[in-house]
């Protein structure tokens, strides 16, 4: 069914995997620095991090209708889409900052009690990012497959281990300043991860589609609609079952396909998500059947119109 | 302080659209705009027993209105009476009013960028006058006014007949009632 009603575009999912991606892997870096010891990921890690929520929100704001005006999305403390500006904005600084740290061409490299506040900040401010987007859809009542608090542990998860494995690929290119021996478990917890973010959505679409008529609705399209090639194919097959094994392999090549497919789950997650969401609202009676008789834009009677 | 609030009396409302146009030409939409769709349920049954039932829609105007708690710059809000409305200056388009709102009550304007939607013709009711669509509505389908004033006619169908909410199961509590036959 067509119908013909405004929803978030690519660049949203875009930025959902960006920026859940890169506070994730602030998380981690934050995490080993002060849990197991100094320069145990790679400074690369926490650069991008900060990186592709930067680039995340580049591309939120060209999603905006208006994209000169976007300053403006931090001027109501009450909204979450507020909230996670704020935060996001905050990590990326932070993010930045504790790059900074392990490069000693800059004077406050040795301030040890400062980094490991930063490290500190990184953990709160990434994990908020990494989980925001799934507090947001949750909270749209009206949209059958996002509503509810199932999508923030989705969100969560994915960002998680989309981070792990792109901090894997970022110890290869440019490994940790100390040892590697955090880098070394990162395959391991990224299948581990896999698995679990596997069985959350099973949990997740089972338990939707058993709930409501607009639930049900909205899960068929991903099993047997019009997401369904790229839920099963793309995002278990491919983004899912295939990197959690390529993870277990005893070899870095492999190991690092895994990570990168993983990345490409990822992404296809994203725009399964908000694709999916789009389609479907709580429709009003006699809305379905309405909306798909209007007229697309395309149509000759419009453009003799608009002439 | 006023309360607005609207009814619509389905058994009356003959789907004719009229108050679809005159919204449009009051507030000067682009003909991808609609503020106020009528939809159409039915026909239902078998002959010589069918029913078919119109439904006006429009911006709730909710108690509790999502839209405006999802609104990162403020350009959502609403009144002490009850008026939600889109400040279009704050307005940057991100679309989150859209997704928060149950009803599909928002459209965005491409020309502009910005989401509109309907105020209850909040200009025109300051000035004491109806809203364009109430005013256009021949077969005083649409009733509105002010429900804490216990004269009122809407104040009346709401609390003596079985006016219902659209989706109230949200929680958005809703200050558009619905008489069915
Ligand atoms: S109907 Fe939608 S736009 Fe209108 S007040 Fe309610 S949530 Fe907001
Ligand atoms: S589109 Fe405009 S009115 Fe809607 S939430 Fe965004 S800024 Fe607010």
């Amino acid at each position: 069914m067509k119908n013909k009603h405004e929803g978030w575009g690519w660049m949203l999912a875009v930025d959902f995997f960006f920026a859940g991606m890169g506070g994730a892997m602030l998380v981690i870096a934050g995490a080993a620095d002060l849990f197991v010891g100094e320069g145990r990921t790679s400074a690369l890690a926490s650069f991008l991090g900060a990186a592709f929520m930067g680039l995340g929100s580049g591309l939120l704001i060209f999603e905006l209708g208006r994209p000169f005006q976007s300053w403006r999305v931090f001027m109501n403390p009450k909204a979450i889409l507020t909230a996670g500006a704020w935060t996001m904005s905050l990590a990326i600084g932070a993010g930045f900052v504790y790059t900074t740290f392990s490069f000693a061409l800059f004077p406050w490299s040795g301030w040890v009690l400062v980094r490991k506040l930063t490290a500190a900040f990184l953990i709160v401010a990434g994990l908020v990012v990494a989980a925001y987007p799934g507090i947001l859809l949750g909270r749209l009542k009206g949209r059958p497959l996002w509503s509810g608090s199932g999508m923030t542990s989705l969100f969560l998860t994915s960002s998680l281990v989309t981070a792990f494995a792109a901090h894997y690929l970022c110890g290869l290119l440019y490994p940790p300043a100390a040892i590697g021996d955090v880098l070394a478990k990162f395959p391991a917890v990224t299948a581990v991860l896999l698995a679990v973010q596997l069985v959350l959505w099973v949990s997740y679409l089972w338990v939707k589609h058993s709930s409501t008529a607009a639930e049900t609705i909205a899960v068929k399209r991903w099993i047997s609609g019009e997401y369904a090639a790229a839920f099963k194919y793309g995002f278990i097959l491919a983004g899912t079952l295939l990197p959690l094994a390529l993870a277990l392999a005893d070899a870095p090549l492999f190991q690092a396909a895994g990570a990168a497919l993983t990345l490409g789950g990822g992404l296809v997650m994203r725009l399964l998500v908000i694709y999916g969401g789009n389609a479907d609202r709580t429709w009003l009676p006699g809305e379905v059947q309405y909306r798909s008789r209007l007229p697309h834009g395309d149509e000759a009677f419009l453009k003799a119109w608009n002439k | 302080m006023a309360r607005y609030a609207i009814v619509f009396d389905t058994r009356r409302c003959i789907g004719c659209h009229s108050c679809t146009v005159a919204c449009r030409v009051n507030n000067e939409l682009p003909l991808d705009m609609i503020y106020n769709p009528v939809t159409t349920v039915g026909p239902a049954g078998v002959y010589p027993n069918l029913s078919m039932v119109h439904v006006p829609l429009i911006c709730m105007h909710c108690d509790n209105p999502p839209c405006v708690d999802a609104c990162p710059t403020g350009a959502s809000q609403r009144r002490d009476d009850g008026i939600v409305f889109v400040e279009d200056r704050k307005c940057v388009g991100c679309l989150a009013c859209v997704m928060a709102c149950p009803y599909g009550a928002r459209v965005k304007n491409h020309a502009t960028g910005a989401v509109q939607k309907c105020d209850f013709c909040k200009d025109r009711v300051d000035a004491g006058k109806l809203p364009y669509c109430v005013l256009t509505c021949h077969q005083k389908a649409r009733v509105f006014g002010d429900l804490d004033e216990p004269a009122s006619e809407v104040c009346k169908l709401v609390n003596g007949q079985r006016a219902v909410r659209l989706l109230a199961e949200l929680g958005t509590e809703p200050y558009a009632f619905y008489i069915y036959g």
